[in-house]
């Protein structure tokens, strides 16, 4: 792999990202709702055991939960299907470059962008916590800018494997915004019902919170910003005395990573190996 | 320089390139002709390394399923509608040679080549097809490679643009470039080719040089005679003993088909029996003509 290619490929990727309508209006709301999130959170004094830096972050948990994974899954969803669609890629691919020099220069500029938004929103949140003397762990916010960060990672490795499938961007818009649905909207009702349903223990509601990468990201944050772990509920209290808190936080670290490699390296055999053809 | 050995592609069931070989020598224009649907532009694509195939493709003797990124440098490809990121003409240059590894000297030098110096600030959307054809051709050209294959480049162009992008193929044909191109036109294989394949049902019927083709396929003009009335009767005459199988009377002349490379001989027969000759158009033989006449005769 020419790592050349693939910073130019990023290059170009990350430009037409910070050029698109669609990804600067993303970028001031999450901006402008992480502010408003940051102006009520200042307002009281210590509620559940948050203040300052940590209500902050954890107000915008919730904010990043919605938006982070919807970039990130339509994001990653067009980016190889549109080129496809319009006829790019094959044109691209006329010319000395490997698809998985492509395909790792598109993952990267893309990601860079989302984290370069993410980053925005906390740091504009964080300077207004500082400003008004916020008080509090810091590092307990940078680890939820690293889960945001990573959270971002995973859907928009979900959405390269949408992608790679895709011959046309609608199409993968179409299923990006189903899986955004079902993994943010739906999980924790579906986690609910199936618990109630099946009558699962906690342990089996704890793995089943695993498969959903917006879950464990949920879980991840409220540990490392709540010096109570009991918040979690008796899932959460299960976790932390099978593990122990460092050990959960690893384990759901370790699973936020691979959410963000297995989909990716599927989505780039199927591109580089089983889809040799570009017409 | 480009040696296609027995290769086929089948898009499910369908056949698209058939058993296909062909070899394109060092310095050689080789016209693809066919109608639509002949394979034409599936062989392109598997020469580009775009569409997996069964068979041998080799570029400088070199196979490309082994050395993909070494034969894609070799190649500079203008594809028929140009689809280009929508940046700025300059950055699109900028872009590719950046993959081509080539110098900022290089890109400004292409700029004034293909005339677009005073377009190089306007995004790839806002530039005419023809202008876009002519960046396709500048970023084909980029690396200066020895081989060009173009996909149908004229065929969105109109007469003015056409005209001014065969000149370019044409420079760099005068410069020894190897070009392979396909076309539905016959203009553009008489002004360009060395030699003419026709592709039918992903198969390559014919194999020719442009001014055999015409005789090869029993291609005729169809030439418009204007005479006076008095003189058509005797003008039909003497062409039809003079063995021109189509004579006809037509309004105020008479209609003539001639095998190509004789179109002179009813005008020197008719000067030579005094017919004075007031006017002519001569309708050329067409795409759809050849297309026709191999699909009624088979070759």
């Amino acid at each position: 792999m020419d790592t050349k290619n693939v910073f130019l490929i990023m290059r170009k990727e990350a430009g037409e990202s910070l050029r698109n309508r669609w990804f600067i209006l993303y970028t001031l709301c999450f901006s402008a709702l992480a502010l408003l999130v940051l102006l009520f959170s200042t307002m009281g004094g210590e509620i559940a055991g948050y203040s300052g830096f940590g209500r902050t972050a954890a107000s915008l948990i919730n904010l990043v939960l919605l938006f982070v994974p919807l970039i990130a899954v339509i994001t990653g969803g067009i980016s190889i299907s549109q080129e496809r669609e319009n006829g790019t890629l094959p044109y691209l691919l006329s010319h000395p470059i490997n698809k998985n020099e492509i395909f790792v220069g598109k993952f990267l500029g893309i990601l860079i962008t989302i984290w370069f938004s993410i980053l925005l929103g906390f740091g504009l949140a964080g300077l207004g916590v500082a400003i008004r003397g916020g008080e509090g762990e810091i590092s307990g916010y940078l680890l939820t800018i690293i889960l945001s960060a990573l959270l971002a990672a995973c859907f928009l490795s979900i959405g390269f494997l949408v992608s790679v499938y895709s011959g046309k961007a609608s199409k993968a818009i179409g299923i990006s915004v189903f899986l955004w649905l079902f993994f943010i909207i739906l999980g924790d009702l579906g986690i609910m019902g199936t618990t109630v349903a099946m009558d699962l223990g906690i342990k089996q509601v704890f793995v089943l919170a695993l498969l959903n990468p917006a879950e464990v990201f949920k879980i991840a944050s409220v540990l490392v910003l709540s010096p109570r772990f009991e918040i979690l509920g008796p899932v959460g209290v299960y976790a932390v005395r099978t593990f122990g808190q460092q050990g959960v936080f690893y384990l759901l670290f370790s699973i936020m990573i691979l959410w963000a490699l297995i989909p990716l390296g599927y989505a780039y055999l199927v591109f580089t190996r089983f889809r040799k053809e570009e017409k | 320089m480009i040696q296609v050995t027995d290769i086929t592609k089948k898009f499910g069931n369908v056949v698209a390139v058939d058993s296909v070989t062909l070899n394109v020598k060092e310095g050689e224009v080789v016209a693809l002709l066919g109608a639509n649907g002949a394979g034409k532009s599936t062989l392109i694509k598997c020469i580009l390394g775009l569409l997996d195939y069964k068979g041998k493709i080799e570029i400088q003797n070199r196979n490309i399923k082994e050395n993909l990124k070494l034969s894609k440098s070799l190649i500079g490809y203008v594809p028929q509608d140009p689809l280009f990121y929508d940046m700025k003409t300059v950055d699109i240059l900028h872009f590719f040679g950046s993959i081509r590894r080539v110098d900022e000297k290089r890109i400004k030098s292409l700029l004034s080549l293909v005339g677009l110096e005073d377009h190089k600030h306007k995004l790839s959307s806002e530039l005419s097809g023809g202008m876009r054809q002519r960046l396709s051709f500048a970023v084909g050209l980029l690396s200066d490679p020895p081989v060009l294959i173009l996909d149908e480049p004229t065929s969105n162009l109109d007469a003015n643009a056409k005209g001014d992008f065969l000149n370019l193929v044409k420079e760099r044909k005068n410069q020894g470039k190897t070009v392979l191109f396909s076309s539905h036109r016959l203009d553009e294989v008489y002004f360009l080719a060395d030699r003419v394949l026709f592709m039918k049902s992903g198969r390559v019927i014919l194999d020719e040089k442009p001014q055999n083709l015409a005789n090869s396929l029993g291609m005729r003009a169809k030439i418009n005679l204007i005479i006076p009335e008095g003189s058509i009767s005797k003008a039909i005459s003497i062409l039809t003993k003079e063995g021109f199988g189509s004579v006809s009377r037509n309004g105020s002349g008479l209609y003539v088909e001639v095998e190509e490379g004789k179109r002179i001989v009813p005008f020197e027969k008719l000067m030579q029996a005094r017919i004075p000759i007031t006017d002519f158009t001569i309708q050329e033989s067409s795409m759809e003509t050849v297309i026709k006449h191999i699909e009624e005769n088979g070759y």
